[in-house]
Order: C-alpha cells, then structure tokens, then sequence
C-alpha cells in the first residue's frame, strides 16, 4: 500500500502513471495535496473570498477525481490550473458578481514543455542575444535587464518603472517569448528543427 | 554578465516547494528563493495568479491553516470513499458463507425433521 512510505520524491509525472495503472486514489492523495496552496491563491484571485475559496478547492479535488480516468493527462500542473481556472470563471458567471471583471475566457491547456526542450537545443551567441535584445520593446529590455540583469525583485521593479505588478510580469513574460521568437527567425535552421 | 544574460532563455517553470511559497509571501525567504520564485512567475501563469490571490489573504499564517484544512478534508475523504470500496468488495464474499450456511441449516433441519417423521 502507499500509506506509510516516503513517497515526496515520486515525481507528478510518474505519481500519474501509477494512478492510471492501478487507479489507487492514493496516488492522487500524494500528488493534489502538492497543489493546494497554489489552487487556494488561484480561487483566491478569482472568488475573493477565503470560505468560498476553499470549499472551490475541495470542489476542484472532487472535479479531478472524476475526470482523470475519463482521459489520459500528460501535463498535469496545467490541467489542473485549467480546471481551477474554469471553475472560478464558472462559478463568478453562475453567481454573477458583477463587481469581478470577467475579460477572460474559459481556457484550455496549451503549454508545451517538448517545444522549449526543442528551443534550449539552440545554441546561442552572446552578440546574437545581445542584438535580439534591442529588437525588444524599451518596457520589455527594461524590465528583463532589471530582473535578470540587476536581479531586482518584482517590487523593486514596479518602484522604479512605475509599472504595477501585472505590466512587470506581462513585460518579462512577453519580452522572454519575443527573445526567442527573434532568435528563432535569425536561424531559419532552428525553426525548421523547431517545426519538425 | 553573459551568464546571467542567458538565464533569460531558461524555462524556470518547474515545481516550487510549499515552504518557499509561503516563505515568499510572507516575505521571509532569502535572496536566492525570491529570484527563483519569481523567474518562475514570468513562466508560470499559475505561479503568478496564485500568488495575487494569496496576496490577498491578510495574515499568511492563515494560508498555512487553510491549505491544511483541505488536505485534512481530501485525506478523509480518500480514507471513507478507501473503506467503502473494501466494504463492496468484501459483500460478494459474506454472501457465499451466509448462502452456505443457511443451505447446511436447511440440510440439517430437512434431516432432522426426515428422522422425527420416520420415528427414528
């Protein structure tokens, strides 16, 4: 049985796999309680309120438990954002709290670790990072130079650019994504690798 | 300084562990743990929504009670749905000895009532 070994080294990915072999909930006993500080600050962000944030977890719990034998989950971090994010998205419609902007949609997983394996193959210059750097937007170098650079913190960086937090991270993300895609388009190579 | 430059390129969207989370957000972590957390944010949308809604949780301590909680809760409630599968699958089981049970009864009730009536 599960109960009672050391289990907190068994990665997601393989805590999964046991679970679609034997379909012991144990598995999934190990492998939720790993995400539910982080599903509380999601349904935190969402429903603002601490009760209703919780039992949404709990709610969550249950969801994953019936729809994890339905259909095989190869990433398991982003399915279960998505379906904590479609959950508070369905509950603020259900409940229509109009004081919750909803400008975002019901979302499906779109990560994929396999394409930024493929990427981290690229070997890069120092002068070609340098040069994809300029092509950036001044907000984009700006914040990626003070994250990475000058190792400043979030906080810091809205402090000195006057950005709120949500700019300096959309920044960094979109300015790490751009990077790439400019370094992808000076190698028509890597993007041929990248598309095969 | 090119060192650090290529750090841009990384994918930092691996898993963090509770503890930093919660060090993080009640602003106990050090250095090292705040950059990794947040190189993490800019690659992970859940890491970052996660992080406004604990943010707005007042008192930290609170996060602690409420992530046990639910993992108190889930452990339960694996623990009864865990005993009612054994339930299920011991009933087929207590079945067949009360089925053979209750024939042996009839057997020895049929045999002793046979006796009596023949004057045995």
């Amino acid at each position: 049985m599960v109960s009672g070994k050391n289990v907190s080294h068994i990665e997601d990915k393989d805590l999964l796999e046991r679970y679609y072999t034997d379909h012991n909930n144990e598995w999934l006993g190990i492998l939720l309680p790993r995400y539910t500080m982080l599903l509380l600050g999601v349904c935190m962000k969402y429903l603002k309120n601490e009760e209703d944030a919780k039992d949404a977890v709990q709610q969550i719990f249950l969801k994953v438990m019936n729809e994890l034998p339905k259909y095989r989950v190869d990433y398991f971090k982003s399915w279960v954002y998505m379906i904590a994010k479609n959950y508070c998205l369905m509950q603020i419609r259900s409940h229509n709290i109009k004081e919750v902007e909803i400008n975002e949609t019901i979302i499906t997983v779109n990560d994929d670790p396999e394409n930024e394996e493929k990427f981290l193959q690229k070997e890069v210059s120092l002068n070609e990072l340098e040069n994809a750097m300029k092509e950036l937007s001044k907000e984009q170098n700006q914040c990626l130079t003070l994250f990475y650079l000058e190792k400043r913190s979030y906080r810091d960086i809205t402090g000195i650019t006057g950005f709120n937090l949500l700019q300096v991270k959309s920044f960094i993300q979109n300015g790490k994504r751009n990077l790439k895609q400019h370094l992808l388009k000076n190698d028509p190579s890597v993007l041929k690798n990248k598309i095969s | 300084m090119s060192e650090e430059l290529f750090k841009i390129l990384s994918n930092s969207n691996k898993d963090i562990d509770n503890q930093k989370l919660m060090d993080y957000i009640s602003n106990k972590g050090n250095e090292t743990d705040r950059f990794e957390i947040e190189a993490n944010i800019a690659d992970s949308d859940f890491l970052f929504d996660a992080l406004e809604g604990l943010n707005t949780i007042k008192d930290s301590t609170k996060v602690a009670q409420l992530t046990d909680a639910i993992n108190n809760d889930f452990k339960k409630q694996l623990i009864k749905k865990k005993g009612k599968r054994l339930k299920k699958s011991i009933m087929p089981e207590t079945m067949i000895y009360f089925t053979i049970a209750l024939i042996l009864l009839l057997v020895i009730v049929g045999y002793i009532l046979i006796r009596k009536h023949l004057g045995y």
